[in-house]
C-alpha cells in the first residue's frame, strides 16, 4: 500500500508572551514524524497537554508548523494554502454543539465548502448534498434543518458528512466519540468503518477510550510532552507497552479489563 | 428498611399544548449503604429523577408517585418546604463538571466553610471560627487532600477537575448526609483521574455506610463500583438487579445492547469488524413513543409492545418488557402464566 | 428512502423565528413594538397627515387649550400655542425630526461603530487595541456635555446635532461589536469555515454577523433612546433645532414661559417625548427577554 501522508519533523513552539527581555520558547510538538496508508486508522494518545489536539490543528492546517513538513501522496502541503489542503484532509471536532453554525441551515452549511473549492452548479450541489447526508445515515429531508432541531449523535453526523463532502484522503477525530452516548458511539464506529471500506480514507484517532482505540485503530503513536515515545502496532502496544508512561495509560483501564476477565 | 423506597414515579412538563411524561412511572429503591447505579443514555430522565428526589425541579414540572418513602417517612404527604427540609438534612448531590459548580468569585475555604452547618458548632463568636476552620481542614482530609493550606487557599479556576470533585464532594459530607447522589461526576475527566473519584467514593461508602446513587451513562464504566443497577431508557423504567446479573445476565433487549456495547464485551470481536448496536437514535421529548418506549428499535419487538409493559421480577432481578431475554426455560413458562 | 417527510412540523424555525415567536408571546414587548412601529409611520407619514401647518399660525387663535377643554376647539385637537400653532401638527412633524431622526443616527453610529469594530476584531495587537479604543475618549465625558461642546464648536441647528449625537454613540458599538465577533471566532463553526477555506470577510458575513445581530440590536434600542434623549435636550437647550422647527425639546422649551397660562404646550411635547423613550425601552427588554429564553432553551 502506498503510504498517503508522510509527516517529517513536524514542530510547534510558542514564544512566551510574558516579559520582553526573556522570550523564552514553549515547545509543545518536537519533530513527530509517522506515516498513514489508505484504509488504515492511527490512533494518537497522551495525557492532557502532550501535544495531540496541536498535532490534529497542525495537520489540518489551522496553525502554521514551525518547521517539519507534510507530505500528500508524495506532495508537500505548504501551510496558509488552505484551499488544497481543505480537500484532502478533514477534521471533525469533540463538541458537535459550537461546531454547527446555529443560524444556517444544513443545506447552506454543506453548501459553503462546496461553493469555495468546487465549480459545481446550484443543482448539482443539492444533489450532493442530498447524497452524502444519505451516506451517513440521515433523510435528505434534514437539510432544512436548522442545527438545534438534531440530537447530539446526529449533529456528530452532519460533522462527519460535511467532513467527507469534499471526498478528502484523511479524516482527523479529535475525540469526535467522547461525548456521545455509548450506543450512539457503536453506530458512530460502524459508519466510520463503512465509509472507509467505501471511500479508502485513512483515519487519526485521538482519543482516551482504549476500547474504541482497541477496536478501531491499526497502529498507535504515543505521545507524551510533544515527543512520539512509542508507536508501532495496536495489539503490540496494547499487550506489551515498553515505556513507562504507555504502561501506565493502559493499565488503568485493562485493569478494569482483566478485572473483568477474572470475574467471569 | 429501605432508606429511599420509590414506587411509579412520574415527571411531567406541561406545556401549553400537552403534557410530556418525561419520566415514566420508574420505580427505585435503596437500602443502607448500598450503592446503585442508575445507568441510561442521554434522554433517559436520570438527571430528573435525581433532581426530583432532591426535590429541585422548578413549577414547570409535576412529580406524583404512588410511594415516596424516605426512611419510612410518606414525603408525598409533606407540603414542599417540610419535604426539602428532610431531604437537605439527609441526601447530597454532586454534579458533572465540577468547575462550573464552585464559585469562581471566592477561594474554596471560603466555600467550604459556608457549606458546614451551624449547629456543629458552639461557643462563642471567635471559638465557632476556629471551630470552622479545623472543621474544614479535616473535611479536605476525608476527601484524600493532604496539602489542605494551598487548596484553602486557591480559586477553583486554579485547580484540576479531579481535584474539584473532591471539594465538591467535601462540600457534599459537611452536612453528613446518608444518601450521596453523584449525577454523573466524571464525565468531563481522563480515565485516570475518573479511577480517583471512584475510589473515593467507595471508601467513603465502606468506611461510613454512606449510600451512594451512581448516575452514569457508561454501563461497563460503574459495573466495577456498585452493588446493584438501575437502567432507565428515555424516561422508562427498564431493568434493575444485582450488577452480575445485569452484566451476566441481561433480561431487557436494550440492556443486553448496552452490554454489547462496552468494550469488554467486544473484545472477542476481530478488530476493525462491526459492532452490535440497535437501529435508530433515541426518540426526542416531542416524539415520544407509545407504550414501550424501545419499541421503534428493538428487535424483538411485537403487536402487545404498543402497551407500556409492566414489572416482572425473577428473584429480586426486576424488568419491564413483554418478551425478555430468558436464559432458565423454567422461568419463561413461569412469566407466561 | 421510502419517505421523505416524516416529520409532522412543516415550519422550521431559524434562530430568528424563535427569537420572534418569544418576543410574540410578551404582551408588554408587543405592546411597545406597536407603540414603535406607531411612531415610525408617524414620522414618515406625519407631514402628510398633519391638519395644519407647523410653522404658519393663526395669529387670531393664540393659546387655544386642547379639545377636551370648554373653550377648545376640535379643529384643533390639542390647542394651540402663544402664535396660534396647532400643537398636533407640531408633535406630528415633530415626531419625524426628534424621533425619525434618531432612527438615522443610531443607524449611522451602528455602522461606523461595527465596522471599526469587525476590523478591530480581525486584527490583533497594537492596531486592533487602537482601533477599539481611540473612541474611548468620547467615552470619558458625559454625552451630554459632549454633544454640547461638539455644537458649540460647530455651530447650532438641528443637523450638526445630527452629527454630535452619533459621535458620542460610535464607541458603545465598537466595543460591542468586537466583544462579540472575537467570542465567535473561538467557535468551532468558525474554524470549520476558515478551514473551508473561506475569506475573512465571507466568515465575518455568513458565520459571525447572523449571530451576533440580536446582541446588536439590543444595544442599538438603548443608544435610540439616549439618542431621543440627546436630540430632545439640546433643542431644548436652543442648541439644536432651531426656531421655527417643531422638535420636541424645542416647543416644550418655547412653551415654558407660558406654563401657568398654558400647560398643555409643556405637557404635551413632553409627554410625547416620555411616550417615544418608554415605546423604545419597551422593545429593547422584550428583545433582551427573548435572548435570554431562547438562551436557556
Amino acid at each position: 500500500m502506498t503510504e498517503l501522508l508522510k509527516v517529517q519533523g513536524l514542530t510547534k513552539s510558542y514564544s512566551d508572551k510574558g516579559s520582553w527581555l526573556n522570550k523564552s520558547r514553549t515547545t509543545v510538538l518536537d519533530s513527530i514524524s509517522f506515516t498513514i496508508e489508505a484504509h488504515k486508522t492511527l490512533a494518537v494518545i497522551g495525557e492532557t497537554g502532550s501535544g495531540k489536539s496541536t498535532l490534529a490543528r497542525l495537520l489540518v492546517g489551522a496553525e502554521p508548523a514551525s518547521s517539519g513538513s507534510i507530505f500528500l501522496n508524495g506532495q508537500e502541503l505548504k501551510s496558509g494554502s488552505y484551499k488544497h489542503r481543505c480537500q484532502h484532509i478533514r477534521m471533525i471536532f469533540q463538541d458537535s454543539g459550537t461546531t454547527l453554525n446555529p443560524s444556517l441551515t444544513i443545506k447552506q452549511l454543506l453548501d459553503e465548502p462546496l461553493k469555495l473549492n468546487t465549480s459545481l452548479d446550484e443543482k448539482k450541489r443539492t444533489e450532493l448534498i442530498r447524497k452524502t447526508l444519505q451516506k451517513v445515515g440521515l433523510l435528505g429531508d434534514h437539510m432544512n434543518f436548522y442545527p438545534h432541531m438534531f440530537s447530539g449523535g446526529q449533529k456528530q453526523r452532519i460533522s462527519l458528512a460535511r467532513a467527507i463532502i469534499l471526498q478528502p484522503q484523511v479524516i482527523i477525530l479529535d475525540e469526535a466519540l467522547a461525548s456521545l452516548d455509548p450506543s450512539l458511539r457503536s453506530q458512530m464506529i460502524n459508519l466510520l468503518l463503512d465509509l472507509q471500506q467505501q471511500m479508502g480514507l485513512a483515519y487519526i484517532l485521538i482519543s482516551h477510550n482504549l476500547g474504541i482505540i482497541r477496536h478501531f485503530s491499526d497502529e498507535i503513536m504515543v505521545l507524551s510532552l510533544g515527543k512520539v515515545i512509542e508507536s508501532g502496532k495496536t495489539l503490540e502496544i496494547m499487550t506489551k507497552p515498553q515505556h513507562k508512561i504507555t504502561q501506565k495509560l493502559m493499565m488503568d483501564q485493562s485493569f478494569q479489563l482483566r478485572a473483568k476477565k477474572l470475574k467471569k | 428498611m429501605n432508606l429511599l423506597d420509590i414506587r411509579n414515579l412520574s415527571i411531567e412538563l406541561i406545556h401549553d399544548e400537552e403534557n410530556i411524561l418525561a419520566v415514566d412511572k420508574v420505580s427505585l429503591s435503596m437500602k443502607e449503604g448500598e450503592v446503585r447505579g442508575l445507568v441510561g443514555e442521554s434522554g433517559s430522565g436520570k438527571s430528573l429523577l435525581a433532581q426530583a428526589i432532591v426535590a429541585v425541579l422548578d413549577d414547570k414540572w409535576h412529580v406524583h408517585a404512588d410511594r415516596f418513602h424516605w426512611r419510612g417517612i410518606d414525603l408525598l404527604r409533606l407540603s414542599m418546604p417540610e419535604r426539602k427540609a428532610i431531604l437537605s438534612r439527609d441526601v447530597a448531590m454532586i454534579f458533572q463538571e465540577p468547575m462550573a459548580c464552585l464559585d469562581p468569585t471566592t477561594t474554596v475555604g471560603e466555600q467550604l466553610a459556608e457549606a458546614i452547618d451551624e449547629s456543629q458548632l458552639s461557643g462563642f463568636f471567635w471559638q465557632k471560627q476556629q471551630q470552622r476552620r479545623s472543621a474544614v481542614i479535616k473535611l479536605l482530609h476525608k476527601v484524600g487532600i493532604k496539602k489542605h493550606s494551598e487548596c484553602i487557599k486557591s480559586y477553583p479556576h486554579q485547580l484540576t477537575e479531579a481535584l474539584c470533585q473532591r471539594v465538591m464532594i467535601a462540600i457534599a459530607l459537611a452536612r453528613q448526609p446518608i444518601l450521596l447522589i453523584a449525577d454523573e461526576p466524571t464525565a468531563a475527566m481522563e480515565t485516570t483521574n475518573q479511577g480517583q473519584v471512584f475510589r473515593l467514593l467507595a471508601s467513603l461508602n465502606q468506611l461510613k455506610n454512606m449510600a451512594i446513587l451512581l448516575i452514569s451513562h457508561d454501563l461497563e464504566n460503574i459495573t466495577h463500583w456498585t452493588n446493584t443497577i438501575t437502567v432507565m431508557y428515555s424516561g422508562q423504567f427498564v431493568e434493575a438487579g444485582t450488577t452480575e446479573q445485569i452484566f451476566n445476565k441481561a433480561m431487557h433487549p436494550y440492556t443486553q445492547a448496552l452490554v454489547d456495547s462496552s468494550p469488554m464485551a467486544n473484545l472477542h470481536l476481530p478488530a476493525k469488524s462491526r459492532l452490535m448496536t440497535l437501529p435508530g437514535s433515541i426518540p426526542i421529548l416531542q416524539h415520544l413513543p407509545i407504550g414501550c418506549r424501545l419499541g421503534p428499535r428493538c428487535p424483538r419487538a411485537q403487536q402487545d409492545c404498543v402497551k407500556a409493559p409492566s414489572v416482572s421480577s425473577f428473584h429480586g432481578h426486576k424488568v419491564s418488557c413483554h418478551f425478555p431475554l430468558l436464559q432458565n426455560p423454567k422461568l419463561q413458562k413461569a412469566s407466561r402464566a | 428512502m421510502a419517505r421523505d417527510k416524516i416529520y409532522l412540523e412543516e415550519v422550521f424555525p431559524s434562530p430568528f423565528m424563535q427569537l420572534w415567536l418569544v418576543f410574540r408571546k410578551t404582551p408588554v414587548a408587543m405592546a411597545g413594538f406597536s407603540c414603535f412601529i406607531f411612531l415610525i409611520i408617524l414620522a414618515i407619514f406625519g407631514p402628510v397627515l398633519a391638519p395644519h401647518s407647523p410653522v404658519e399660525g393663526q395669529l387670531n387663535m393664540p393659546l387655544l387649550p386642547p379639545a377636551w377643554h370648554a373653550n377648545g376647539d376640535v379643529s384643533y385637537l390639542l390647542g394651540t400655542d402663544e402664535l396660534g400653532r396647532d400643537m398636533l401638527s407640531r408633535l406630528m412633524y415633530g415626531t419625524s425630526l426628534t424621533f425619525g431622526l434618531s432612527f438615522i443616527v443610531v443607524i449611522i453610529s451602528l455602522v461606523v461603530g461595527v465596522i471599526i469594530g469587525s476590523l478591530s476584531a480581525l486584527t490583533s495587537g497594537l492596531k486592533s487595541s487602537f482601533l477599539n479604543h481611540f473612541l474611548d475618549v468620547i467615552l470619558s465625558i458625559p454625552s451630554l456635555l459632549l454633544a454640547i461642546i461638539i455644537v458649540a464648536i460647530l455651530g447650532p441647528g438641528i443637523d450638526n446635532t445630527v452629527w454630535a449625537v452619533v459621535m458620542v454613540l460610535i464607541p458603545q458599538f465598537v466595543h460591542i461589536t468586537r466583544y462579540a465577533v472575537k467570542e465567535e471566532f473561538r467557535k468551532g463553526y468558525v474554524l470549520a469555515s476558515r478551514l473551508d477555506g473561506a475569506s475573512p470577510f465571507r466568515i465575518l458575513y455568513y458565520s459571525i454577523f447572523p449571530n451576533i445581530v440580536d446582541r446588536i440590536m439590543s444595544q442599538a434600542t438603548l443608544a435610540q433612546s439616549a439618542a431621543i434623549l440627546d436630540i430632545a435636550t439640546l433643542g431644548f437647550l436652543g442648541l439644536g433645532a432651531q426656531i421655527p422647527l417643531p422638535e420636541w425639546g424645542a416647543t416644550l422649551a418655547n412653551g415654558l414661559d407660558l406654563f401657568y397660562i398654558a400647560p398643555w404646550t409643556v405637557y404635551l411635547p413632553g409627554l410625547a417625548i416620555l411616550f417615544a423613550v418608554v415605546a423604545t425601552n419597551l422593545v429593547g427588554e422584550g428583545i433582551r427577554h427573548a435572548l435570554k429564553v431562547s438562551k436557556e432553551r
